[in-house]
């Protein structure tokens, strides 16, 4: 009985502390518009702005996965072909050289959506469409289109559900495949898509409140349809300020979206996310600035001196262990001297190690083994000749 | 008397002209090898998979070398599977260029001097078992001194066949260490003959350390040191004794071959576990940070065994091997390794016990049919063990058809594996049908030179059987 308890303490404590004890090493942008027609630009538009500066400040293609219906650039409609603009200055054009989208047009579906975040794809799909995270990894999940209360309209013909949502978060941390999750959501109601949520390590923002609409900002008129939303569009504002080496945190990202402006309540949720929001630079999610450790030789050094840097800062629990190793090695050395005491009786043994000793201490192998087999072939043409 | 010191000086002549004949050609062999050496850069024979096998290429060699150069296990990645020994020896060579010129010159000529070394012993093999035949025919009497010059130099004949082999020039040119496999194979032969038990223990060590299947020279070779020479088998003798009835003349009748030397046997055993011991020491001591032992039987015999490589070769597995299904694969495998074992040592060995040279030419033959990689550096060997008993096989039938069985399909091996590979118009069914064939037709060679071995018996039976009548 005691027993049992001390076991389901311990897992509790592994439970708890397993957020805590992985090194965050990668960033990954899962990007979806879950829109698509013509009238639906400032999804697609949306989509890209934040791909762009996603891109722009370190996390590179392989790990953004980027889902789009895809048919705004080369859509008969289109007036400036293969260019999608967010402004109506037209200043950038989105749709560059290097734009890499996993999933396009019909596979934008709420299946391969699901697959992406749980994993579980078959087995012909190649790993450029899949989610490819582990425990370190920091995933950035950004969604835009047409929503209502606790649901997600994808193309027009299904819809995500806030649970199907909360279901495959779960999934994903069971399978610890992040570290921690930001979600962004641009879309009417867009709050109410991860009421459902649960799982630690998740934090979660939205445009709008239940009952509110978020608003597009302006429309083109030399497009014909509105080129952004407002949410995404003060979003950018706050990035285009930032590059890649600034310190900006969560915190100031969050507090810079005005009610009034937005003409909707951003509203996001922390209940499940340990840290402290002043003390999360944006780039954990939205950028890809990594902790880099120069090290001159091959590979002992990684773990020690990881180790040693995260020690002070994000875990003190650590340190004990270390310390308990070091005395362990003590421990360990003590027996193999006294093994060795008694192995120094039988003489045949202690010829063996002798002679093992002097072979380990013998560095030109090689040259050993050469001469013997110049020896060999001496003393086969000498016996050969001398035994008839 | 003066008849036979007239015969003898006369022989002594021609021994002398044949021997400058002999080194003549063996010289002209060298420079040959030499100028297709030196001169054509783009041959590119090492890439023939008729030449170079997963054992024998030197390129794997040379990347083997590098391997352990950078301090890793030469084993690692599957590239190399032979000998740390052959490493350590020839390593060096492959790294160390002339004057700029491609690296492997220098191996190609340790290659030259082990060619040149096979034949002088072939050489001295082929004229002991010359010498043992005479004698025997002539104890049989059924050879008088005037026809002496009946019986061909097999020595001469033998070494020359090796040295001028179209199979031999180009394994030695298209770096492989087929050479030297079969430099260690004619070792422990002439030991064996010669009654050397040293050299013949060091020879079939070497020969099964470097490639597996020369261990079944075993037998062979304990027959020659217990037997003595291939003779004619022993009821011969008996009845010229019953013929004669003399006392007097009983050592004349009596047999090259001796009763079995356990004593000799004996010897040649401890001296096989003598070189054994000392070859293994050798090798754990070379790969001993590398997984020691253990680690070099499963790359080397392990990957022989397995037959884990399955890039196409003249033989007839790879292509069964990558279609048999997984769960009988190692069925398959025990088939066909055991195959060799059972149908094929223990009855020649009991039918041919006489001849020993001639069951180790078999063997070998087989062992380079049923290989499981094999290459024509193997054919090399046994064509050449094959022109020592030209005086006993000289009754081959259909040799002209199994010779230009051999030439034809030697010939369009490399057509049928440019039409697969490289022009892509054929494809791995037209390169295994030559494999076939070309088993078939040495399988046909084998089976012909016993046919005719056991003919020739017969005819010596019946030779005796009439002389006693007369």
């Amino acid at each position: 009985m005691k027993i049992l308890i001390l076991v389901m303490l311990l897992c509790s404590s592994f439970a708890f502390s397993s957020g805590d004890t992985t090194i965050h090493t990668n960033n990954w942008a899962v990007l979806v518009c879950t829109s698509r027609f013509w009238f639906n630009y400032r999804h697609m538009a949306n989509t890209l702005s934040l791909y762009r500066t996603v891109k722009r400040l370190g996390i590179p293609d392989e790990r953004i996965i980027l889902m789009l219906a895809d048919d705004m650039a080369c859509n008969a409609r289109n007036e400036y072909p293969a260019q999608v603009f967010n402004n109506e200055n037209h200043k950038l054009n989105l749709y560059g050289d290097n734009v890499e989208v996993d999933y396009r047009g019909y596979e934008v579906t709420v299946e391969n959506f699901l697959r992406v975040l749980t994993g579980r794809h078959e087995n012909a799909v190649p790993r450029s469409k899949r989610l490819l995270s582990d425990e370190g990894s920091h995933i950035l999940l950004y969604m835009t289109g047409h929503g209502g209360d606790e649901f997600l309209k994808f193309q027009d013909a299904e819809e995500l559900q806030s649970h199907d949502l909360a279901d495959a978060v779960k999934q994903m941390k069971e399978k610890r495949r992040f570290k921690e999750l930001m979600i962004m959501v641009d879309t009417c109601q867009a709050a109410t898509l991860f009421n459902q949520l649960q799982s630690p390590g998740v934090l979660a923002i939205g445009s709008s409140l239940k009952g509110e609409n978020s608003y597009s900002h302006h429309l083109d008129s030399d497009i014909g349809v509105s080129v952004v939303d407002r949410f995404t569009y003060y979003t950018l504002a706050f990035f285009e300020r930032l590059n890649i080496y600034d310190n900006a945190s969560l915190n100031s990202l969050f507090r810079s979206y005005d009610p009034r402006q937005l003409m909707s309540t951003a509203y996001y949720r922390t209940d499940l996310y340990q840290r402290h929001l002043v003390e999360v630079p944006v780039t954990n999610f939205f950028g890809s600035v990594m902790e880099t450790i120069h090290t001159d030789s091959a590979y002992e050094a990684f773990s020690s001196r990881i180790s040693d840097s995260k020690i002070n800062s994000d875990m003190p629990f650590n340190q004990p262990s270390e310390q308990d190793l070091k005395e362990e090695l003590q421990n360990a050395n003590i027996p193999s001297d006294k093994l060795k005491t008694e192995k120094e009786k039988c003489p045949y043994t202690q010829m063996r190690t002798d002679f093992n000793e002097k072979l380990e201490k013998l560095e030109n192998v090689d040259t050993v083994v050469n001469l013997s087999i110049a020896v060999m072939v001496v003393v086969v043409i000498v016996s050969s000749s001398l035994l008839r | 008397m003066k008849e036979k010191k007239k015969d003898d000086g006369e022989m002594a002549e021609e021994l002398e002209k044949n021997s400058y004949r002999f080194w003549i050609w063996s010289i002209a062999s060298m420079i040959f090898r030499f100028c297709i050496i030196l001169f054509p850069e783009n041959i590119n024979l090492s890439s023939r998979p008729e030449l170079s096998t997963p054992l024998t290429s030197l390129c794997r060699l040379a990347e083997g070398y590098w391997l352990k150069q950078a301090s890793m296990s030469p084993y690692s990645g599957s590239m190399y599977h032979g000998s740390p020994l052959l490493l350590s020896l020839l390593g060096p060579l492959t790294v160390h260029g002339i004057e700029g010129q491609w690296n492997h010159h220098l191996c190609s000529l340790v290659f030259v001097v082990s060619d040149i070394l096979s034949a002088v012993l072939l050489r001295a093999t082929g004229q002991q078992l010359e010498k043992a035949y005479r004698l025997n025919l002539r104890r049989l009497g059924l050879l008088k001194a005037s026809r002496d010059r009946g019986i061909l130099p097999c020595g001469d004949i033998a070494a020359l066949v090796y040295l001028w082999n179209p199979f031999t020039i180009l394994s030695c040119v298209g770096l492989s260490t087929s050479p030297i496999e079969n430099l260690a194979v004619i070792v422990s032969l002439y030991g064996a003959v010669t009654r050397r038990v040293p050299l013949a223990a060091f020879g079939l060590i070497m020969a099964t350390h470097l490639s597996l299947y020369p261990a079944t020279l075993v037998i062979p070779l304990i027959f020659l040191l217990g037997y003595g020479l291939d003779a004619p088998p022993r009821k011969l003798f008996l009845q010229t004794r019953d013929r004669e009835g003399e006392p007097g003349q009983d050592k004349l009748t009596r047999t090259t071959q001796l009763p079995f030397l356990w004593k000799t046997v004996l010897h040649f055993v401890f001296w096989v576990l003598v070189w054994s011991i000392y070859v293994l020491v050798l090798c754990s001591l070379s790969l001993k940070q590398y997984g020691g032992l253990e680690e070099m039987f499963k790359r080397t015999y392990g990957f022989i065994l397995n037959i884990e490589d399955l890039s196409p070769n003249i033989g007839v597995f790879w292509y069964f091997f990558a279609e048999a299904f997984d769960f009988s694969r190692n069925y398959f495998l025990i088939v066909f390794q055991i195959y060799m074992f059972l149908s094929i040592l223990l009855p020649l060995a009991r039918r041919l016990k006489h001849r020993p040279c001639f069951i180790a030419f078999v063997y070998l033959a087989f062992s380079s049919i049923l290989k499981s990689y094999p290459s024509v550096g193997d054919a090399a060997l046994y064509l050449s063990l094959w022109a020592l008993f030209v005086n006993e096989l000289t009754d081959m039938k259909h040799s002209f058809f199994i010779f230009c069985g051999y030439i034809g399909f030697s010939l369009l091996s490399p057509v049928m594996h440019n039409l697969w590979i490289w022009r892509g118009t054929g494809n791995a069914n037209f390169y295994y049908a030559n494999a076939m064939g070309y088993a078939c037709f040495q399988f046909m060679f084998v089976e012909e030179s016993v046919s005719a071995m056991l003919n020739h018996d017969q005819a010596l039976k019946k030779a005796t059987a009439e002389m006693t009548k007369n």
